[in-house]
């Protein structure tokens, strides 16, 4: 079966109406009660007061019938009955003696349907009358009666129902009319008692919808009253944090705008920062090459004086046995044959340096070889970032390398690890710009984890907490106009993670900074070719020192 | 030794003789306070010896073995009952008194209940009565009834007589004496006086305002204006000098004597609101 749901209308559900239903059932209903317990009341009185009327009736017929019932004088008795019978609510008379024999009875003509009173009350003889012998004795007088007959009645109690409906209809048009007029003054007081309600509820609503500036209008210093206060006070507080809101939502969107403006200028920068070192690459493999053509001819030149050198010093010599010393350039032929030689050694020398520096500038910016994943030695990659930095050394900085051994391969890019190297380098160096400092350097192996570590530590400036957190952001940097692009701590950890390992930073502003580089141990490297220690300053690096 | 044996047996013997020995059997109907009211001035005047019998202490008591044993020289007969009783017998003779039905015999005499008529037509003519009606039973009360027309023939108060055979007529006679007397003269006649019938004399005293003379203080309060009542205790002492006359050997009349005291008491609301003469010397 359907299930219908009652559906109230809305000024049902009003508090108003519900208190006034309350009021007006709980009247009804004690209007009701107090009808009834009236009716009921009066009723009994009524049948109460008909009884003890009859009662009376009988009992002064009775005591008038006395004698003439012991004298048996029936027409006495029938004018005693025919007197009381002509009382209304007397419905019949019967007066009978001690055997039941009736002497006398009257009735009244019409009948009567319904309810009647039988009443009975015994004829005695009178108390404390003496026979005359007991007299003349001076026998105390007695309380004994003696019964002679009766007196019957029957009671109409028609006059009880029209009385009971005539009670019923006057106290229920009393009752009504008390209850209408009960429940307009209900209604009136109600009224003027929910009205503070109602203005309480609309300036709760216009509150509530937005309208901080509304306030409950209700004076008073009842409860409703202290309400509205605190309602207002709410409003107000409310309306302020709304004000003070608005005016930090508007320095917000102004400093918002000015953010954005210099998060633009700071991309352009960066823009524009990799466009140079992308134009910087094209520059160092265009310089490679023009640097690399007469450095060839500087090496072979070297090697031609070196050889050509190598077959003249004999001949110089046997002159300088023969003929003793000469000069050569304004220096003694035996000093001379040590710088020759050591010179042409040094331009072959320093040639293949500028070759490797060269080689190494063109592979860093055309990124050659970057995309092969070889077996690679940790400690060459270093060497191969040093020889790239040695340039970019500074004096006030010392570089101190400590290479482990035995440090088995990994699988990665040359290019790419050297690259991750040379920016954790170059940020070293750079935290102890303006003061000298020194940045070590080492590798090793931790075979209980199968990982390869390389660690730069310096004691630099060290690295505020909030750079902490944005370290790895792209375009972020604390060296934008130093050149910094903001790129190089993003890349190397998209490097150090594309090869598997990871990139940890730790710093103490002040004390200094510890970047570590993990990578994982190549698979088939771990038992693989272990290259030889190296130890010692880097050759492209005047500075390095060996421990 | 043997003489005073013998006078020991002898005394032993007779003593009971000597404590049964009496000159007066008085037999009382049944305990009741007028009776012993009476029986107290008998004792009072009469100085002989007396055995007293109440009759309802005894089932079946043998009055004819008591005279043959006990040979008393009178009986006082105390109520109706026990004057029926004692003249049964006939070895004594007999006096009675507080019997108001007596029907007394031969060689019987005592004191009756009624008063002397002459008192109450005294007391009516004092009153200013003349036509007096009177409710009797003869079979009762013909006999004082006849003695009172005698007297009052010789006085103005004329009595107008009704006769009552039975209770029940009571009403409807006193109803005939309407607007016929001055005054209503009840007798202790159980016939005409009953305790039913009793308020009628009243209710038409008060309706035909006419005064009642009765005979008991007790109608008084039933609103009787005058009472002229016996005296219990003087009637015991009155038969005492009688029993003490018929001991000493003369023979008790065969008619009882009236009381010879008179107590007059009056309602004096009900002689104020009759208007009647008030009674002197009473």
């Amino acid at each position: 079966m359907r299930k219908r749901k009652l559906r109230l209308p809305p000024y049902a559900k009003s508090f108003r109406f519900r208190l006034y239903l309350i009021f007006t059932g709980t009247i009804a209903l004690l209007t009701a009660a107090f009808v009834t317990f009236y009716v009921l009341t009066e009723l009994n009185a009524y049948r109460s007061n008909m009884e003890r009327e009859g009662k009376l009736l009988a009992t002064v017929l009775a005591q008038n019938a006395r004698l003439p019932l012991f004298a048996e004088n029936r027409e006495a008795l029938a004018i005693l009955a025919e007197g009381t019978v002509r009382y209304p609510s007397v419905l019949t008379v019967s007066i009978v003696d001690r055997e039941g024999r009736l002497l006398a009875q009257q009735a009244k003509t019409q009948a009567v349907a319904g309810d009647v009173i039988d009443m009975q009350v015994p004829i005695s003889s009178p108390s404390g009358v003496l026979s005359p012998e007991s007299a003349l004795l001076g026998q105390p007088q007695g309380s004994e009666q003696r019964v002679i007959g009766e007196v019957r009645l029957k009671l109409d109690t028609t006059g009880a129902r029209e009385r009971l409906v005539t009670l019923v209809a006057a106290s229920l048009a009393i009752g009504t009319l008390f209850w209408i007029l009960v429940s307009l003054l209900c209604y009136q007081i109600l009224k003027r008692v929910t009205n503070s309600f109602n203005l309480l509820l609309a300036g709760i609503e216009k509150i509530g919808s937005g309208t901080l500036s509304a306030r409950v209008d209700l004076d008073g210093d009842d409860e409703l009253g202290r309400a509205a206060n605190a309602i207002n006070a709410m409003a107000a507080s409310l309306e302020l944090r709304e004000l003070e809101n608005q005016a930090l939502q508007d320095e917000l969107l102004r400093a918002m705008r000015l953010e954005v403006q210099e998060e633009k200028k700071r991309v352009m920068a960066r823009l524009i920062q990799t466009n140079k070192m992308t134009s910087l690459g094209l520059l160092l493999s265009s310089m490679a090459h023009e640097i690399n053509n007469p450095n060839a001819s500087i090496r072979f030149s070297g090697h031609m004086i070196g050889k050509m050198l190598a077959d003249a010093l004999p001949l110089l010599d046997g002159v300088w046995q023969e003929e003793g010393e000469f000069y050569l350039g304004g220096v003694p032929y035996q000093k001379a044959r040590l710088v020759l030689t050591e010179n042409a050694g040094k331009i072959v020398e320093n040639s293949e340096r500028i070759a490797q520096v060269v080689q190494g500038l063109r592979d860093y910016g055309v990124g050659g070889g970057g995309q092969l994943r070889q077996r690679l030695d940790i400690n060459s990659a270093v060497s191969a970032a040093l020889s790239v930095l040695a340039c970019q050394m500074k004096r006030d900085v010392q570089l101190h390398t400590s290479l482990g051994t035995s440090i088995p391969t990994i699988a990665g890019s040359q290019q790419q690890i050297e690259q991750v190297l040379i920016n954790l380098i170059l940020n070293a160096m750079q935290s102890c710009a303006g003061r000298s400092g020194e940045v070590h350097l080492s590798t090793r192996h931790e075979a209980g984890k199968g990982e390869v570590v390389v660690e730069v530590r310096d004691n630099g400036a060290g690295i505020a907490p909030e750079t902490m957190e944005r370290l790895f952001e792209p375009f972020y940097s604390t060296k934008l106009e130093l050149g910094g692009s903001g790129l190089g701590l993003y890349i190397s950890q998209f490097i150090v993670s594309e090869h598997g390992g990871r990139l940890q930073l730790d710093s103490t502003v002040g004390k200094g900074t510890v970047a570590r580089v993990v990578l994982p141990v190549a698979p088939a490297s771990v038992v693989g070719v272990l290259l030889p220690a190296q130890h010692g300053q880097h050759p492209s690096d005047p500075l390095h020192q060996v421990r | 030794m043997s003489l005073l044996r013998l006078l020991l047996l002898a005394f032993f013997t007779l003593l009971p003789t000597l404590a049964l020995a009496y000159d007066v059997l008085l037999l009382q109907s049944m305990h009741d306070k007028g009776y012993d009211e009476a029986v107290r001035g008998f004792k009072r005047n009469y100085r002989g010896s007396v055995r007293r019998i109440v009759l309802t202490d005894y089932a079946e008591l043998d009055l004819t073995r008591i005279n043959r044993e006990e040979h008393p020289k009178l009986i006082v007969a105390v109520g109706d009952r026990a004057l029926e009783l004692a003249q049964k017998q006939h070895a004594a003779p007999v006096l009675y008194m507080m019997a108001l039905n007596a029907k007394p015999r031969r060689s019987a005499g005592g004191v009756t209940m009624l008063l002397d008529p002459g008192k109450y037509l005294s007391v009516l003519e004092e009153m200013g009565c003349e036509r007096v009606g009177v409710l009797y039973d003869p079979a009762r009360s013909g006999a004082y009834v006849k003695r009172a027309l005698a007297l009052a023939g010789r006085s103005r108060i004329k009595l107008v007589l009704r006769e009552v055979h039975a209770a029940k007529e009571t009403p409807a006679m006193l109803a005939s004496l309407k607007g016929k007397v001055d005054a209503l003269w009840m007798l202790p006649d159980t016939t005409a006086v009953s305790p039913v019938s009793t308020e009628a004399y009243f209710l038409f005293s008060q309706a035909e305002r006419v005064p009642v003379v009765t005979f008991a203080d007790v109608y008084l309060s039933m609103g009787g204006a005058v009472a002229l009542t016996i005296d219990r205790y003087d009637i015991g002492r009155q038969l005492a000098e009688l029993a003490q006359n018929v001991l000493d050997g003369n023979l008790p009349e065969e008619v009882g004597d009236p009381p010879r005291r008179v107590v007059a008491r009056t309602n004096e609301g009900v002689v104020r609101q009759l208007k009647l003469n008030t009674l002197a010397g009473h």
